[in-house]
C-alpha cells in the first residue's frame, strides 16, 4: 500500500537527482535507468516495507526514456504526485511519455541552442582578451540558471499537477523567444569578429594623366563596399550548404580546411 | 616545453572530470572550460584561454547532432589543441585545425562507449528480478564512471604524447602551417552557421543584421552587443504582449456586436 510519506523536501531532492539522469546512459534505453534511479529514494520511502511493489515500479520505469535533463524534474514530480494519488500505472506512463518530446524540445532549445551559445560567445570573447572571468562566467552562469530551472520545474510539477502543462509551455516559449533574439544578435555579431578572412591581392593601376603607378588593394575596395564582406560571403556559403545541401559537419570542416590551405597557397587569402 | 608527470596526471584527471560532466549536464565538457584548465595546469593560462575561446566558437554548433551525423567532440581543441598550442607554441588557429582529426576520433570513442553501455540495461533488469536494488543502482551509475575513465585515458595519452606531437608539428612545412592558420581563422564560420541554422527563424533575420552592424560598422564589444540585443528583444516582447491584449479586446467587441 502506498503511504503519503513524501514531503516537499523529497520532491526537491528528486529534482536535484536529475544531475544523475544520464549516469546510466546507453543506446539501449537511453535515460531509462537514470529515470528510475532519480525516483529511487522517493520510491523507497513510499514503499518502505514493500519490496515487491518497489521492484514492480522500478521495472516499469527503466524502459526507454529520453528528454531534457534540466526539465525532467517536472515529469518526476508529477509522477510521484500521481503515484501518491493512486493513479493507474498505465495512465502515469501515458503522461510521462507524452511529455518526453515537448520537454526535450523546449529544454534543448533553451539550454543548448539559446543559453549555451549566448553565454558561450560572451565567455569566449572575454577569454580571448585573456580574462579568466570568461570561462568562470560561462560555467557559473550556465549552472546557476539550469539549477533554478531544475528546482522550479520540480516545484511546478509538485504544486500544479497535470493541468498546467499547456500554460507552462507557452510561458517558456515566450522567455525562450526573447533569449533567442538576444542570442542571435550576439552570435551574429561575434561571427564577424572571429571569422577572419582577408585578401592580400593588389594590383598596380596607372593614375590617369601621369606616369605614376598606384597600388590598389582589393581588400580596401571590398571594405569600401561593406566591412567584413569576405567573412559574410563565406558564412553565407556555409549556411547554404547546411540548410539547403544538408552537408554534415565533417564535410564542412574538411571543405573549410581544404579551402583555407588552397587559397593561402595561391595567395588569394591571408 | 616538457610536460611533467604530475602535470600529465592532472590533465588526465581534469579530462576525466570534464567528460563525466557531459553526462551530469554541468557544461564542463566545453572547449572553453577544458582548454582553460589545461592552460592553468601547464602554467600558461593566457594561451589556454585563447585556445578555449577559438575552439568554443568554432565548435559551438557541434553539441547538436543532426541527421545521425557524428559531430566532432570538444576534447579535440579543448585538450589536444590546448596541449599543442602551449607545448609546441603553434598559433591557436593552427592548433584548432590540427586538432580536428582528434575531435572526430574522440566522438567515435564516445559512441562506442554508449553502445557498449547497452549491456547495463540487461544487468539492471536482472538485478531487479532478484530484488537486488543495490545492483540496480550500480548499473544506473556506471556510464558516468566509464566516461570518467575514458576521459582520464584520453587526457593522459594526449599529455604523454605531447613531445611526439611537437615533433610531428615541427615537420609541417611552412606553406602548410600558414594554410592551416588561415583555415583555423575560417573554421568558426562552420560553428556559427550550425548554431544559426538551429536558432534562426525568419523572424530573427533582423537580429542577424543588427549583430552585423553593431560589430562590423560600430565596432562594439560583446557586452554592448548583448545589451543592445536585449533592448530590442524586450521592445519586441512588450509590443507582442500589447498586440495580444489588443487582439483579445477586439474579439470581445465582436462578441458584443453579435449579441
Amino acid at each position: 500500500m502506498v503511504s503519503n510519506a513524501l514531503t516537499k523536501a523529497d520532491f526537491i531532492k528528486t529534482s536535484l537527482r536529475s544531475y544523475f539522469l544520464q549516469n546510466g546512459f546507453n543506446y539501449g534505453n537511453y535515460q531509462g535507468l537514470g529515470y528510475a534511479n532519480m525516483l529511487y529514494p522517493a520510491l523507497r520511502k513510499m514503499y518502505k516495507d514493500d519490496d515487491d511493489a518497489l521492484q514492480a515500479v522500478l521495472k516499469e520505469n527503466i524502459e526507454f526514456y529520453n528528454t531534457n535533463m534540466h526539465f525532467v524534474p517536472f515529469v518526476t514530480s508529477l509522477h510521484l504526485v500521481m503515484l501518491e494519488n493512486g493513479t493507474p500505472s498505465s495512465e502515469i506512463r501515458n503522461i510521462k511519455m507524452a511529455m518526453m518530446g515537448p520537454l526535450a524540445g523546449i529544454g534543448d532549445s533553451l539550454s543548448q541552442f539559446v543559453l549555451a551559445p549566448l553565454l558561450g560567445t560572451i565567455g569566449a570573447s572575454l577569454a580571448y582578451d585573456g580574462l579568466l572571468l570568461g570561462p568562470i562566467l560561462y560555467l557559473l552562469g550556465m549552472n546557476i540558471v539550469l539549477l533554478i530551472v531544475k528546482i522550479l520545474c520540480g516545484l511546478l510539477g509538485y504544486n500544479l499537477g497535470t493541468s498546467i502543462i499547456g500554460k507552462m509551455t507557452s510561458e517558456i516559449e515566450k522567455i525562450s523567444n526573447v533569449a533567442s533574439m538576444i542570442g542571435v544578435t550576439v552570435i551574429s555579431g561575434l561571427a564577424f569578429n572571429f571569422v577572419k578572412i582577408t585578401t592580400p591581392i593588389q594590383y598596380a593601376a596607372s593614375v590617369p594623366g601621369t606616369e605614376e603607378q598606384q597600388i590598389v588593394s582589393l581588400q580596401s575596395m571590398l571594405d569600401a563596399i561593406a566591412p567584413n564582406l569576405l567573412p559574410c560571403a563565406f558564412l553565407g556559403l556555409v549556411f547554404y550548404l547546411i540548410k539547403v545541401k544538408k552537408w554534415t559537419t565533417i564535410k564542412l570542416v574538411l571543405l573549410t580546411i581544404a579551402l583555407g590551405i588552397v587559397l593561402s597557397v595561391l595567395h588569394i587569402v591571408a | 616545453m616538457q610536460i611533467t608527470m604530475l602535470q600529465a596526471v592532472l590533465i588526465a584527471l581534469w579530462t576525466g572530470v570534464c567528460l563525466a560532466g557531459m553526462l551530469l549536464g554541468i557544461y564542463t565538457n566545453r572547449c572553453l572550460v577544458m582548454a582553460t584548465g589545461v592552460g592553468i595546469i601547464l602554467g600558461d593560462p593566457v594561451t589556454g584561454l585563447a585556445m578555449g575561446a577559438v575552439g568554443e566558437l568554432a565548435f559551438m554548433g557541434y553539441g547538436v547532432s543532426q541527421g545521425g551525423s557524428i559531430p566532432p567532440n570538444h576534447m579535440g581543441p579543448g585538450i589536444v589543441g590546448a596541449i599543442m598550442a602551449i607545448t609546441a607554441g603553434v598559433p591557436v588557429e593552427t592548433a584548432l585545425a590540427l586538432s580536428i582529426p582528434f575531435a572526430v576520433g574522440f566522438q567515435f570513442v564516445l559512441t562506442a562507449t554508449y553502445t557498449f553501455a547497452t549491456t547495463l540495461s540487461g544487468f539492471a533488469t536482472r538485478a531487479l528480478d532478484k530484488k537486488n536494488f543495490r545492483g540496480f543502482r550500480i548499473a544506473a551509475n556506471t556510464t558516468v564512471w566509464v566516461f570518467f575513465i575514458v576521459g582520464c585515458i584520453i587526457g593522459l595519452v594526449a599529455a604523454l604524447s605531447a613531445t611526439g606531437l611537437e615533433a610531428v608539428i615541427n615537420l609541417i612545412p611552412g606553406w602548410l602551417s600558414t594554410g592551416l592558420t588561415v583555415a583555423g581563422k575560417m573554421l568558426p564560420a562552420v560553428g556559427f552557421a550550425m548554431i544559426l541554422n538551429v536558432m534562426a527563424k525568419k523572424e530573427l533575420i533582423p537580429f542577424v543584421l543588427l549583430g552585423y552592424v553593431l560589430v562590423s560598422y560600430m565596432g562594439l564589444g560583446t557586452m554592448a552587443v548583448a545589451i543592445t540585443g536585449t533592448a530590442v528583444a524586450l521592445l519586441v516582447f512588450f509590443n507582442q504582449n500589447k498586440a495580444a491584449a489588443a487582439a483579445a479586446e477586439d474579439e470581445e467587441v465582436v462578441f458584443e456586436d453579435g449579441i
